[in-house]
């Protein structure tokens, strides 16, 4: 008994983590006033990036990973800066332009998969992230499972969740990131370049997605394929959410999110007799919910979505 | 957003359109250059593939139905100011209903039943659409965020429905459902050519005078507009979203009942996953490709339809994934978006 529950916990853990790279992400771009639905497709072409040039790179061993991972987040800043350049520069409505993004990068992976591995999908394995135990720690019974044998990735997500909460709340360099997003003439007016800052937070929220993207293909398997992303940066805007637009609480809502996954994994057999499509579909009954105010208030920044025109 | 010309060289809506297009053709064309593929042979392929025969053209017809369904759904939606990025969880709704009226209404006559299904899909898409008008107009809810997440739960609903729910074959061997009895009268012999297809350009038509000829739409393209001027004026500015939302809705559940009965084998299958190049997202594309207006939306839903039938030949003929459709389809949204963008600029600077 214990051994299913560690193991759930441990894969709640390992199902959360790309969740809340792309929440953290979106955290500092909603913050700074823009909301960026493009990240799935940010996610989609790090995970395919990533996968590739790791697997083009086998012969660097432990490397080819590390390779992979810094691809994936400089191609997800590549997508960045297409869409901060419809939505800055041409002030294009958020949203639409954030399809237009996924619309883009799913087709373009996709179109490039097929190329590369024909259309029965052969599978090629890259080579990944393995897990490290953490001395010592690991040893420890039960707790050593759920915490301590994770990849790299794991670890290296949780413990900038503080870094981050305190870069965006205790520094200047935050609170200024956070002005823009409540009230960006303000910000213009005190001399902080709305647009500058705008733009270097969706680069950042980019590499997070691109990166998690990479996560899927080098941490969680050893594949691609191209709906792997399966609407994960669509439950990071939901932790967002659920989180209040806080790194720490983020950090609780996605593993709230990566627990409602990792038991409707172990319930594929209809173990409790519930459908696993129903604790699929709960983290985004939940965000409903908070969002409609019935389980606590949260508060969106109040400029987000706006387009920023100084005059 | 405002999609309305003023001015500039390519003032004309449809001169704009058709740059576009040609644009994007270019730019794939590069891309397809980089993929070591020669886009000359690749686009006549794809070309005849669209026009060579009889059936093909026939065939655009079938494949730009749905899209013109969830285009004018769109539509509908952004010009009273609200974005309805569900379109695709409303289709799953309507499709789920529509499958549920005919498995349950089997023994009505066939008429009845036709009627039955697709009123029954229409009315759930919208009512399920309707539920983030409600959240947006009465709890400040961001649409947005609302329909992604409503597109999930519908999509986890119809995956459970044909998968141990209550719509799976009684089998319970596949994933998918009862065989529905009835379908939509086919226009023509041997092609795929359907009842639906009238029925949506219709709707087009009734659209266009709906919301250019009466005062509901009146009251919905002044909402989206200005919210606070309408307000002003005494228009009802949360019920008419709530409303746009509906009718916007309806639209794209009737997109999933005409498919249902309208392409043969007339079951509803589990989706592989929420695609992102589904009917609903593309729908955006075609609506503003068309800049809104429904009349429009006809042509630009044939043209994204002609090109999903070009690309299936050009894929067999000339070995270039069809997935390049979504490429086409991605880079016209986004270069509208820019057009658009770069348009309003200029009537600035000479204002």
């Amino acid at each position: 008994m214990f051994d299913i529950i560690s193991e759930i916990l441990a894969a709640t853990i390992r199902q959360g983590t790309p969740l809340l790279m792309i929440a953290l992400g979106e955290i500092y771009v909603e913050r700074s006033g823009v909301i960026n639905i493009g990240i799935e497709g940010n996610a989609i072409t790090g995970a395919f990036i990533g996968w590739f040039v790791s697997l083009k790179l086998s012969s660097w061993g432990m490397l080819a990973p590390v390779a992979g991972l810094i691809a994936s987040a400089s191609v997800g800043m590549i997508v960045a800066l297409i869409f901060s350049f419809f939505v800055l520069r041409l002030k294009t409505d958020q949203v639409v332009t954030g399809t237009g993004i996924n619309l883009l990068a799913f087709g373009l992976v996709h179109l490039l998969y097929t190329q590369l591995v024909g259309e029965t999908g052969e599978a090629l394995k890259s080579s990944i992230f393995n897990t490290i135990p953490v001395p010592i720690f690991a040893q420890i019974p039960i707790l050593g499972q759920i915490f301590f044998q994770h990849n790299i990735l794991v670890y290296i997500t949780f413990l900038i969740l503080p870094i981050l909460y305190i870069h965006l709340f205790r520094t200047r360099y935050g609170l200024s990131i956070q002005s823009c997003g409540e009230h960006p003439k303000a910000a213009d007016t005190l001399g902080i370049k709305v647009s500058e800052l705008q733009t270097k937070c969706l680069l950042f929220g980019g590499a997070m997605a691109g990166m998690a993207g990479a996560y899927l293909s080098l941490a969680h398997v050893p594949y691609f394929n191209p709906d792997m992303t399966a609407g994960r940066g669509f439950i990071g805007l939901a932790i967002v959410i659920f989180g209040g637009w806080h790194p720490i609480k983020a950090g609780g809502a996605a593993l709230v999110f990566g627990f409602g996954s990792a038991l409707s994994d172990r319930l594929q057999a209809r173990m409790l007799g519930i459908p696993h499509q129903f604790l699929q579909l709960l983290p985004y009954v939940l965000t409903l919910l908070v969002l409609a105010g019935l389980l606590g208030r949260t508060r969106a920044p109040s400029a987000l979505a706006v387009p920023f025109r100084r005059e | 957003m405002s999609l309305s010309t003023k001015s500039g060289p390519l003032a004309h809506p449809i001169a704009q359109a058709i740059s576009i297009v040609l644009l994007s053709l270019v730019i794939n064309s590069i891309i397809l250059l980089a993929c070591n593929y020669n886009p000359a042979t690749a686009f006549s392929a794809l070309f005849n593939g669209a026009f060579g025969s009889f059936r093909s053209v026939c065939e655009i017809f079938v494949r730009a139905c749905p899209l013109l369904f969830t285009g004018l759904a769109v539509s509908f939606a952004f010009q009273c100011g609200v974005w309805n990025i569900g379109a695709e969880g409303q289709y799953f709704v309507g499709s789920m209903v529509a499958t549920w009226m005919g498995v349950a209404g089997k023994d009505f006559p066939p008429f009845t039943l036709i009627l039955l299904i697709l009123t029954s899909g229409c009315l759930f898409g919208g009512l399920w659409s309707a539920i983030a008008g409600l959240l947006k107009a009465h709890r400040g809810v961001q649409e947005v965020i609302s329909t992604i997440m409503l597109n999930y739960i519908a999509f986890y609903l119809l995956s459970y429905a044909v998968d141990g729910g209550p719509l799976q074959e009684s089998a319970k061997y596949y994933p998918q459902s009862e065989l529905i009895h009835v379908h939509l009268p086919i226009l023509l012999d041997k092609t795929r050519l359907h009842m639906g297809v009238l029925l949506a350009i219709a709707l087009a038509l009734g659209s266009h005078w709906l919301l250019m000829s009466t005062t509901i739409g009146y009251r919905l393209r002044a909402v989206g507009h200005n919210v606070f001027a309408s307000r002003v004026s005494g228009i009802n500015v949360s019920k008419n979203i709530t409303l746009a939302m509906f009718i916007s809705g309806s639209l794209a559940g009737l997109a999933g009942s005409v498919d249902l009965i309208g392409i043969s084998p007339y079951r509803l299958f589990q989706p592989g996953g929420m695609s992102m190049l589904g009917p609903g997202f593309i729908g955006i594309a075609v609506a503003l490709l068309a800049r809104l207006n429904p009349i429009g939306i006809i042509f630009s839903a044939l043209l994204f339809g002609g090109l999903q039938v070009g690309a299936d030949a050009m894929q067999l003929i000339e070995g270039v994934p069809a997935k390049l459709t979504s490429v086409i389809q991605a880079t016209v949204l986004l270069l509208v978006l820019g057009f658009a963008a770069i348009e309003q600029k200029d009537t600035i600077i000479e204002g």
